[in-house]
């Protein structure tokens, strides 16, 4: 019997191998990049380009859940507030209650994988869509973050704690980028690598399959919840770090470019499909567009109609490549 | 006679493969062509131009002797085409009416503002359900129905287009043997109306049936049309395999081991009632019976799939207290279950990964894959069932019909199973290929593996399997080891009226 398979054109596992459906998004980022770079004062400066990095790191970090999120085939719209919580969290324990710093950071993380793994049962539990569920979240936290801190910013952290959102490492490289790095170089490996990455694309693909298969749906899916629960903590607390304060009122809106990052990187909203590395370029992507409308004095409320409407055209983009 | 259909010169290439090479096809009114090859050749390819789902590279076509450019389905529709593809595409939220009339919902006019006709629907639904003398429920939404009834539901719908030419790919794969001969008198009776038919098939028992000529697709090419008079089985097989082909021959030598499953007294919901089995390593035990006689139930009970209410599941003398997927494949048994689009497989996985995807302890330790333990198992099954794909890393959804069944079959054998239940486990596959199927699963129950299979070809059950259960609305009623029947036998018990 001959082989049915022919091995002239190597097999790479990895998904980032899908370099047609991402090279038009390289492509797009490249000519933004061009763009900015002629016509953006200041914009092709080791510092600026430094400062958009720092920038899109709190929404990278989250980024990388939110994707594996919509990969599974559900959706997340609560990382702002949560954001805001894990902030306020932090700034009443470490501050009012006087706990160790260390502690009080520990306790974040743990209850933010809690409470998202919590909607992650219920999810499941109930077969409730997670729209639903992080809606409820989105709105809770909000008001709870608010709740506890009245709304003020609580301050002052220890000075050293600083370091983590705004501190630099060999003087020029903000924290905030190592730390975002570090995370989408441990989910990219997740994504690719592991037994619970694979699960995550079978349950976004066809959960009915993958049931069949032996693969623990509820196990994969309260997973993905807990890991976007722990890392919006994560981004929470170095955000924290950056404007020195526990505050309720930061990241709003922060789920929307999230969301738009990942779907720009050519995620599917179907489930089944997506990369870490193309979420790495939509988050670019956004934070570029952002900081170039600022350099170039665009006004703010035309920035928001401009990043809606390219938003729009990813998605356009996005779907269109689903149907092929 | 006259030539109703003619495509000339068809191409279509796709990444890695020539699905169709300039082929020629020609089909007569009151006709009715049989379309064989094996999987892969380019059936599917063909249907698909001919009904507008896919656009050639090259070639044309033409009805009643006028060029047409048939570029979508609506297109194909209007020259009088209906088709019936080889994967369901029932809309799961509509019931059975609303999609046999998809599209062409009859309206009525109140106030002014059309409404929706239901009554005329289900009028117009069970006209044409009722030519195929089967009893589905109307208002039963179709995500409830099973692999069966969904095609019975699709060729009611290609019949209510009233088309002058219905094509129709592997009607009869997932269909039962008596629905399978009512499916012939209604394509006869067709045909005689001075329809022209395309009709797909593996089973080459039906071809005297149903067919008046055959032609006989290898890949990508024409290899011939010949009438169905010379059409013997040893001449098809010669065309569909190139070079003179000899059934692989196996044994039922396998030395029958310890019990490794076995069933007491299971009742579910009415669907089964008090079934008790015992099934021992090296055995292969086939589960026949009618459409809705409780086999695939059976087999998703024992499995988990599906709760019961009372009765015992036993692995290896274990009882299973509650059973699922995943403490089920942990004590080695497996299930290829019947629906591969919906429950077998994710299409947009490539092969590799689908061939993996109930095997991952295998191919990881701590929950780190092993890319290149992945790659041999994925390799192996596509060697040992002869999986027709370009690459390993190609999206299963581009396969053949077929060959994403052996897919199916593949990630189960991968998980090294110690009892394997397979539910219509070659559904679309070549004689060919199943042979090599076959001769592989006998080959691993010398090893002391355990099958129960489930197949609506009675003559596949017979010849395969060393007992065989009969199955009567969810009641076991007749074991026969296989040399006790024939297959006319076996038919008289499948087919037996069950009273209380
Ligand atoms: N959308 C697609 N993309 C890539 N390759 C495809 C696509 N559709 C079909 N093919 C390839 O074209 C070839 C012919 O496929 P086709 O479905 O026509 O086979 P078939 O004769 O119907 O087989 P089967 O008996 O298994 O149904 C196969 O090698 C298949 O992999
Ligand atoms: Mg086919």
């Amino acid at each position: 019997m001959t082989s049915a398979v022919q091995s002239s054109s190597p097999t790479l596992r990895d998904r980032t191998s899908d370099l047609l459906a991402r090279s038009g998004l390289l492509i797009a980022l490249l000519l933004l990049f061009l763009a900015l770079a002629l016509f953006a004062p200041n914009f092709l400066t080791s510092r600026n380009l430094l400062n958009v990095l720092r920038a899109v790191a709190f929404n990278g970090i989250i980024a990388c859940g939110m994707t594996f999120m919509i990969i599974a085939g559900d959706i997340d719209v609560s990382v702002g507030s949560a954001v805001a919580w894990a902030s306020a969290l932090l700034g009443v324990l470490a501050i009012q209650h006087g706990w160790p710093l260390g502690l009080a950071v520990i306790f974040v993380l743990v209850q933010g994988a809690l409470i998202h793994a919590g909607a992650g049962y219920i999810r499941v539990r109930w077969a409730v869509p997670a729209f639903v569920v992080t809606l409820a979240l989105f709105m809770a936290l909000r008001g709870a973050a608010r709740l506890i801190t009245n709304a003020f910013p609580i301050t002052p952290f220890p000075d050293s704690f600083n370091f983590w959102g705004g501190g630099y490492i060999f003087g020029i490289i903000p924290v905030p980028v190592v730390i975002m790095l570090a995370v989408f170089v441990l989910f990219h490996f997740i994504s690719v690598r592991t037994v619970y990455g694979r699960s995550v694309y079978a349950v976004g693909g066809n959960e009915e399959s993958a049931r069949l298969s032996g693969i623990s749906v509820w196990r994969t899916r309260i997973t993905t919840f807990a890991l976007l629960g722990f890392l919006s903590a994560f981004s929470g607390i170095i955000l924290s770090s950056r404007i020195m304060s526990g505050s309720s009122n930061i990241a709003v809106g922060l789920e929307f470019d999230v969301i738009a990052a990942v779907i720009i990187g050519g995620t599917s909203l179907a489930g089944g499909e997506g990369t870490i590395f193309g979420t790495f370029l939509g988050v670019l992507f956004i934070g570029l567009l952002s900081n170039g409308m600022v350099l170039m004095g665009i006004n703010p409320f035309a920035q928001e109609v401009i990043r809606g409407l390219i938003i729009l055209v990813a998605v356009l983009i996005s779907v269109a490549r689903t149907r092929k | 006679m006259t030539v109703v259909l003619q495509a000339s010169h068809l191409m279509k290439q796709y990444p890695g493969v020539k699905a169709l090479d300039d082929v020629d096809f020609s089909l007569n009114s009151g006709e009715v062509r049989a379309l064989l090859g094996k999987n892969g050749a380019g059936k599917s390819t063909l249907v698909k131009i001919l009904s507008g789902a896919v656009t050639p590279d090259q070639g044309s076509i033409a009805v009643d002797g006028r060029e047409v450019t048939i570029k979508s389905p609506q297109d194909s529709f209007a020259q009088g085409i209906s088709t019936v593809y080889q994967e369901m595409s029932l809309v799961p939220g509509l019931t059975v009416a609303e999609n046999i009339l998809l599209g062409r919902w009859p309206l009525s006019k109140r106030f002014g503002v059309s409404f929706i006709a239901r009554k005329e629907i289900v009028q117009q639904a069970a006209e044409a359900l009722s030519q195929l003398e089967v009893d589905i429920d109307l208002n039963q939404l179709a995500s409830r129905l099973n692999v069966a009834q969904q095609q019975l539901v699709e060729i009611a719908k290609a019949i209510s287009f009233d088309p002058r030419v219905m094509i129709l790919d592997e009607p009869s794969s997932a269909l039962p043997s008596e629905e399978v001969d009512t499916l012939h008198r209604v394509v006869r009776r067709l045909a005689e109306q001075g329809r022209a038919i395309i009709y797909v098939t593996h089973r080459l028992q039906e071809i005297p049936k149903v067919a008046d000529s055959v032609t006989v697709l290898r890949d990508g090419r024409t290899i011939g049309t010949i009438p169905v008079q010379e059409a013997t089985p040893e001449r098809i097989t010669q065309m569909m395999i190139g070079s003179d082909w000899k059934r692989t021959e196996w044994q039922r030598d396998a030395e029958l081991g310890p019990v490794r499953l076995s069933v007491r007294n299971l009742n579910s919901k009415g669907l089964l009632r008090d079934v008790s089995l015992e099934l021992r390593g090296g055995e292969v035990l086939g589960l026949a019976g009618l459409l809705g006689s409780g086999r695939t139930e059976l087999l998703r009970a024992i499995f988990g799939l599906d709760p019961i209410d009372s009765g015992e599941i036993l692995v290896d003398g274990t009882p299973q207290l509650k059973p699922n997927p995943i403490s089920m494949k942990a004590t080695g048994i497996g299930l290829t279950p019947e629906d591969r689009k919906k429950q077998g497989l994710v299409l947009v996985f490539p092969v590799e990964d689908n061939l993996t995807l109930a095997s991952l302890h295998r191919v990881s330790s701590m929950g780190v894959l092993n890319p290149g333990k992945e790659k041999v198992l994925a390799e192996t099954m596509v060697d040992n069932l002869a999986i027709k794909t370009a690459r390993l890393d190609v999206k299963t959804r581009t396969l053949s019909g077929g060959n994403q069944q052996k897919v199916v079959i593949g990630n189960w054998l991968n998980t090294l199973p110690q009892v394997l239940m397979m539910d219509e486990p070659t559904r679309g596959i070549d004689i060919q290929a199943k042979e090599q199927i076959f001769a592989l699963v006998r080959d691993l129950a010398r090893q002391g593996l355990a099958v129960l299979f489930v197949s609506s070809e009675i003559e596949e059950v017979l010849d395969v399997a060393d007992r065989i259960l009969v199955m009567n609305q969810g009641r076991i009623t007749h074991s026969r080891q296989h040399d006790e029947v024939d297959l006319e036998q076996l038919m008289a018990l499948v087919m037996e009226e069950y009273t209380e």
